[in-house]
């Protein structure tokens, strides 16, 4: 199941500058969706969405906002986690272009995501770095 | 229940996973990242990395989860965590997640505890290298 963006997209690496703000995307973490990547990971049995699930979903949004190409590789992962999620929840992903950097082939692109519940709460931020693949 | 390591230089008990492409796959589908490089050995053969490799964020899941193991609840509630990918984890490779506890600081009721973390391959190669920090009520 795709996730709800707002926005027509995606967006290409070269329309991206630092600062730029992405549509917010909303996805439900719903009973199926956690059973399943419980069962991926090997996580331990929770009354909550394990951290990185919420996560998890969060970086794959990101194929919806903006071209990521087949190759593409997580060089970095930061998180802040500030509070649990329970199952069925639906979270709302907000990604913004921190920095960008091309040498040669090289492409890098840094992006902060915060995921927030729907009366606004921050429940966790991310910034993750990705190497895309060069032209 | 174990005791928490929350003394400097108390070992996170750690564990071994070995990297399984149906891992791999079922990943994919549980996050919703299809990225090639991660499932498709056709194509992963033509990348420089010369086959498919794990979802960074699945090796993260594992070195979470022993956070998790060591710290419940109180991780998934104010964990944070810094992590570099250093190599990539294949099918096949053995991996080891271990860490330990760096530093202990009490601030205003709460100890803030800081784990270093590493995810070494079956060659010793650090796949993952990173720094978490959870943060205790005092007790």
């Amino acid at each position: 199941m795709r996730a709800k963006v707002y926005a027509e997209l995606p967006a290409g690496y070269d329309d991206l500058t630092p600062g730029h703000e992405f549509p917010p995307v909303e996805y439900v973490l719903d009973e199926a969706s956690v059973s399943a990547y419980v069962e991926a990971v090997g996580a331990a049995a929770r009354l909550h969405v394990p951290p990185l699930a919420v996560a998890a979903r969060a970086i794959a949004s990101l194929g919806d906002l903006m071209e990521m190409p087949a190759g593409t590789i997580h060089a970095s992962q930061d998180f802040d986690f500030s509070a649990l999620v329970p199952v069925g929840a639906r979270v709302i992903c907000v990604a913004k272009v921190l920095r960008k950097l091309s040498r040669g082939p090289m492409r890098m692109l840094t992006l902060e995501m915060v995921v927030s519940d729907t009366n606004g709460s921050v429940v966790q931020r991310g910034r993750s770095t990705v190497v895309l693949p060069g032209a | 229940m174990m005791e928490m390591p929350v003394s400097v230089g108390d070992a996170i008990p750690g564990f071994s996973r070995e990297v399984v492409q149906s891992d791999i796959n079922k990943y994919a589908e549980a996050s919703g990242d299809f990225n090639p490089i991660h499932i498709n050995e056709e194509f992963a053969r033509t990348t420089p990395l010369g086959g498919t490799i794990a979802h960074g964020m699945l090796v993260l899941a594992y070195m979470s989860e022993m956070l998790a193991r060591a710290f419940g609840e109180a991780w998934d509630l104010t964990g944070s965590f810094s992590a570099r990918f250093r190599s990539p984890a294949r099918p096949g490779d053995k991996l080891e997640v271990a860490g330990h506890v760096e530093s202990v600081n009490n601030e205003g009721g709460i100890v803030r505890v800081t784990c270093s973390l590493t995810c070494r391959n079956q060659a010793d190669e650090v796949v993952v290298s990173g720094e978490a920090r959870v943060g205790l009520p005092v007790l």
